[in-house]
């Protein structure tokens, strides 16, 4: 038998944690919704515009011209949007009254995930079939040339958003090799729409920088400038044509500011890369950091300099050679508890 | 442990850049199937900035900075780079003097790029096979295993440094010590390709438990 033994109501309520994030019902994000639009409305009549033609933009500066803020965090800060994108996408009840789930892979725990590899097994299924009739009646398998190189699979925090539901690595590894089986077969114009839903594009031309036009000075050299930065050095070069190869920094010649060989080097990297070493008269300022880091800093500038210079075909070999890219390395903060970045105290036995 | 303790500044898609500039001379036409996809390729990712002891000159040789930076103290890369040159220079005048004094038919033989001479003393003191200590049964025993490219490299370098750098009489330099070394070694002698000798034997003479390896 058993004894009801005094309890407080303290350890009979429920474990707050337990049940997960708040569930919004749908009536509820209707209403959210519908407070939102009438207060975009009051907003734009306050601010004195048009409440027809009122962005999410508008919403922003008015609200930042309303209640000024300080706070460093952006998220911290009042802000108003709209409801689906403050509530997070939730799925709806997967049972009804009675209890019955309707998604027939429920009990699986990860319904959404498995219904989807069970579809995109399908689609493989039908290729190979498709591929067995072309072979049966002696047709040559269509060879369509895909663009590799111009889109990329959705990462796993992008699946997740997609099915609502909390994936595991393996399971998205083994979905992305299912997804790459079906592309390598000779599959037609149906598979090819479904593998888009799962592909995302990414800008084949990565030179988001436009190379700028040479200028011409009072003597009619054609020159060019450019900025580069490394650690906590800035420098700024120019780079004139029709040059001897010398080269200034802060008004001091490059053998008395750069002793070191490694850093002359480094300064002419981008002319030996271009075979233009002699060609070229440089004029640098830089300030900050130290003395490799301003090597690298003016190395960047006058990289960036000579793109004008250049072919395009040139400037995408220069990019590949890393001559283009900021180096974000910088020095890594001193940690409390330990020594330095990295070292920890010694370890003492007792 | 939840975070990495080796991560990097760049993001993960982020490749490393290509210096060599004899490839990006060759046109088009020529590039085989392989290279064409791998361009395409290359043209859509990111890459890194390329390091400041990297540079296209002929004069950089990945080799010779590996060395200098295992040859550094406390980040004196200065005296390191001037040591290293002062010992391509002090083999150079070696060589030059046994080609001046040698007589007309051997002074073909006598490999005076101090380059050359580097890099195959390097590979002369590279150990093929080397030992890896596995518990088994409470007891530790030495087992043969192949190396990984990196690790004969690294292990041939070492041995150099710190050989040169225990063995050496009193008042004489590292360049000195250190041409003296890679000379011995190029001709097949010398204290490390000795060492080398033993750690084959010391694997062949435990050739019984090779059977403990499991990768």
């Amino acid at each position: 038998t058993l004894r009801l033994i005094y309890t407080t109501t303290a350890v009979q309520r429920k474990n707050v944690g337990a049940s997960g994030p708040e569930k919004y019902t749908e009536e509820f994000i209707k209403k959210q919704i519908e407070e939102f639009n009438l207060g975009k409305r009051h907003l734009a009549n306050m601010m004195g515009e048009d409440p027809e033609t009122f962005t999410q933009e508008d919403i922003d500066r008015a609200i930042a011209y309303l209640f000024p803020s300080g706070l460093f965090d952006r998220q911290a800060r009042p802000m108003m949007k709209h409801p689906t994108a403050i509530f997070p996408e939730q799925r709806k009840i997967q049972w009804g009254e009675d209890g019955r789930p309707f998604h027939f892979l429920f009990y699986t725990g990860k319904q959404s995930y498995y219904s989807l590899m069970h579809e995109t097994y399908e689609k493989l299924l039908n290729a190979q079939k498709y591929q067995d009739q072309l072979t049966a009646q002696d047709l040559p398998p269509q060879k369509e040339k895909r663009n590799l190189a111009g889109s990329r699979w959705l990462t796993k925090i992008e699946l997740e958003e997609m099915l609502l539901e909390k994936l595991s690595d393996d399971d998205y590894s083994r979905f992305i090799q299912l997804l790459q089986k079906l592309m390598t077969l000779p599959c037609g114009d149906i598979e090819e729409k479904y593998i888009q839903k799962f592909t995302k594009e990414v800008p084949v031309q990565l030179e988001k920088a436009v190379t700028e036009p040479l200028k011409y000075d009072e003597r009619g050299v054609a020159f060019s400038t450019g900025e580069g930065t490394r650690k906590t050095s800035r420098a700024t070069a120019v780079v004139y044509d029709n040059g001897t190869g010398k080269i200034t920094v802060n008004g001091i010649d490059v053998l008395h500011y750069f002793p070191v060989l490694q850093d002359r080097e480094q300064l002419l990297f981008p002319f030996q890369f271009l075979d233009r070493v002699g060609k070229h008269d440089m004029v640098c300022t830089v300030s900050g950091g130290g003395r490799s880091s301003q090597a690298g800093a003016i190395r960047l500038a006058s990289a960036k300099a000579l793109r004008s210079f250049v072919t395009e075909k040139e400037v995408e070999f220069m990019r590949q050679a890393g001559l283009l890219t900021v180096d974000p390395r910088v020095r890594e903060r001193k940690k409390p508890g330990q020594e330095g970045a990295r070292r920890k105290f010694t370890w003492k036995k007792r | 442990r939840l975070t990495q303790v080796r991560w990097s500044r760049y993001n993960p898609s982020f490749i490393e850049p290509e210096v060599n500039k004899e490839l990006y001379r060759k046109p088009w036409e020529e590039l085989s199937e392989e290279e064409k996809k791998k361009l395409e390729l290359k043209a859509v990712q990111p890459i890194k900035a390329a390091p400041p002891s990297v540079s296209s000159s002929v004069f950089s040789d990945p080799m010779v900075s590996k060395f200098t930076n295992m040859m550094m103290k406390g980040g004196n890369k200065v005296l390191a780079r001037s040591l290293m040159s002062q010992t391509l220079e002090a083999i150079k005048r070696k060589q030059l003097e046994k080609y001046h004094k040698a007589p007309e038919d051997e002074k073909e033989t006598i490999e005076c790029n101090p380059y050359v001479i580097f890099h195959q003393a390097l590979k002369n003191c590279q150990p093929i096979i080397g030992l890896s200590s596995i518990t088994k049964g409470g007891k530790t025993y030495q087992v043969p295993v192949p190396l990984k490219d990196n690790r004969k490299r690294f292990l041939a370098m070492k041995w150099l440094i710190t050989q040169c750098r225990e063995n050496k009489s009193r008042r004489m330099l590292m360049p000195e010590k250190l041409s003296l070394e890679l000379l011995q070694a190029f001709n097949n002698e010398g204290p490390i390709i000795k060492k080398k000798h033993t750690l084959h034997k010391m694997a062949e003479a435990n050739r019984a438990y090779a059977h403990f390896r499991w990768w």
